[in-house]
């Protein structure tokens, strides 16, 4: 076991949760545009500018907000360990969702063995080990393989295993890669920006597909999204990205322009990409929401679709310049 | 290429809190890891204090689609019936609860539905919509009902009549039901005792009956009924 004052302050170290700059902007301004979406969304209800049922819709999309944001900040602000156990979560109740909507939770063995799956990453991801991390999809190969046939069912096996696999590259490897990020000593911020930029993505989309979105993206899996939607969510999201990544990253490869240009578009690209394929995954299920853990939004999946992608995407971009937790101890319980 | 064959949970659209409560549950990876230790202790506890022993077994069907009724006079009624069943048909055995002792309070259904797997009744409020979600869960197959046709725990040990609940439930349908009875069960553990006692219990299965030609009515339910009190008397 290494675990010195450097490693512990990581994990626990909720005192240096507002250290970096970036982080401090990034709460303050969504603690910010919470309270002004509260009131807007109350003066325009006050003067009868929205009908009852908009009215009921935004207010429960912004109440499931208001604690969402501090249930996602609040692990991140007070240490790595929180961090990770809240992506452990995260990655359980979307596998859960998940289970529920293909008929999957129906074999309780597939399922275990996801579900190990998933705690065997959150463990790599704590102990900083990146040889087991990136094992961990192949080993999740052979386990799911093997163990799906000793229920002796060969009827179903394809369907099942297929589906145990997805489930776990899915929600298991690609949002595991939010919590191996946790490992480096700026994971604040990087994290933060992630976050704060896919969502954003998802509004930039929604936005400039009213003001100038005409040709349908993807009419037979998704009807509301248009090819200037999702143009404009490129050009606005690269803007925003390119702003927080100068102060996020600088001194490092990738606080120069080029460079900047390109995580931007990998977030918007990937988030995008993220929700049609969420969009696809329910048209195929034939369901509306994947669950209706959220008010006003659907399931945890349907809030947290973009992540998915952008979560793997964002990692190995980020990490193509400048690494992760090069500095910290490796291995720290199996060392 | 035929499509997959995607059956999501047919509790999904159940807000959370209410799953418990919900008829139509399906049992989970969380209630699979709850429920089997737990039956592996209640079935331990019963062999080892009361004694278990079962007769009859020969008269359950080979697939995991049929309602038990029995006579009623203890707790220990539903765990020795589900008991008495192989257990790797655990989660797939559903004792018919009262849904106004098990699951008025919160606690209470989450360990009836999570510990138990048991479905609620409402006794005096049950809609015929109740009894038709229980009648297509054992239809579609993968589920044993355990129902006490006599609506409550008998006080003396006596076998009461039996309601025509049962019939409403089976009458028309292709559901084999298996009469038991149960001995002993009352002495162990008495409705007025507060823990039970080490003595000795006995189940007696019978033969399946079937009620594919009786009319789904009153009369018809009515007959179900009395068919299935005769059965468990004869068991006695």
């Amino acid at each position: 076991m290494s675990l010195d004052a450097l490693t512990m302050n990581r994990l626990f170290g909720y005192e240096s949760a507002f250290d970096h700059p970036v982080t401090r902007w990034i709460v303050s301004v969504a603690a910010a545009l919470l309270v002004i979406a509260f009131l807007l969304i109350f003066a325009l209800g006050k003067w009868g500018r929205l009908s009852a049922e908009t009215y009921r819709e935004l207010v429960a999309r912004t109440v499931t907000w208001a604690w969402l944001v501090p249930l996602l900040f609040l692990p991140i602000l007070a240490g790595a360990a929180w961090t990770m156990v809240g992506v452990l979560m995260l990655s359980i109740l979307c596998y859960r969702e998940y289970a529920f909507a293909t008929g999957l939770f129906r074999h309780h063995v597939t399922s275990l063995v996801v579900v190990i799956g998933i705690l065997a990453l959150s463990f790599a991801s704590v102990d900083h080990w990146y040889g087991f991390f990136v094992a961990l999809p192949a080993l999740g190969v052979v386990v799911l393989c093997a163990v799906s046939t000793v229920v002796d069912q060969p009827e179903g096996y394809i369907q099942r295993t297929a589906l145990g696999l997805f489930a776990f590259l899915l929600f298991g490897f690609c949002l595991g890669h939010l919590s191996y990020l946790a490992n480096d000593r700026d994971y604040r911020p990087i994290l933060l920006l992630l976050l704060v930029t896919v969502e954003m993505n998802d509004i930039f989309a929604y936005l400039s597909g009213k003001l100038i979105g005409r040709r349908k993206l993807a009419p037979r899996t998704s009807p509301g999204k248009t090819v200037g939607g999702a143009l404009g969510a490129m050009v606005m999201t690269t803007g925003l990205v390119v702003m927080l990544g100068q102060w996020v990253f600088s001194g490092t490869a990738l606080g120069k322009m080029p460079a900047l240009l390109g995580l931007g578009l990998v977030i918007s690209l990937s988030g995008q990409f993220g929700d049609l394929m969420l969009s696809s995954i329910k048209r195929d299920l034939g369901i509306k929401d994947i669950g209706n853990t959220l008010p006003g939004h659907g399931g945890l999946l349907d809030r947290f679709d973009s992540l998915l992608l952008a979560a793997p995407a964002y990692f190995h971009y980020v990490g193509y310049f400048r690494g992760f937790g090069l500095d910290q101890p490796v291995r720290i319980f199996t060392g | 290429m035929e499509r997959w064959d995607y059956t999501g949970a047919k509790d999904r659209d159940v807000a959370p809190g209410q799953r418990p409560m919900c008829t139509r549950r399906e049992t989970g990876l969380v209630g699979a890891l709850v429920s089997l230790p737990w039956w592996i202790l209640v079935r331990g506890y019963l062999r080892l204090a009361h004694r278990l022993h079962v007769c009859g077994r020969e008269h359950l069907p080979l697939d995991p689609r049929f309602i038990i009724v029995a006579n009623h006079a203890s707790h220990l009624d539903a765990l020795s019936l589900a008991a008495a069943l192989p257990l790797r048909w655990n989660g797939h055995v559903f004792p018919v609860a009262a849904g106004d002792t098990f699951f008025e309070k919160p606690s209470a259904a989450w360990f009836a539905a999570l510990c138990l797997n048991a479905l609620p009744l409402w006794r005096r409020r049950a809609s015929g919509h109740a009894l038709t979600d229980l009648r297509d869960r054992v239809e579609a197959g993968h589920s044993v009902l355990i129902l006490f046709p006599e609506g409550t725990r008998s006080r003396d040990g006596r076998m009461a009549g039996f309601k025509p609940g049962i019939g409403r439930l089976v009458a028309g349908t292709t559901i084999p039901v298996v009469p038991a009875y149960l001995e002993g069960a009352h002495r162990a553990f008495p409705p007025r005792a507060r823990c039970p006692r080490p003595t000795p219990i006995r189940i007696t299965f019978g033969p399946p009956r079937f009620f594919a030609d009786q009319r789904d009515t009153r009369d018809g339910w009515r007959a179900v009924s009395a068919e299935l009190e005769t059965a468990v008397r004869a068991l006695s």
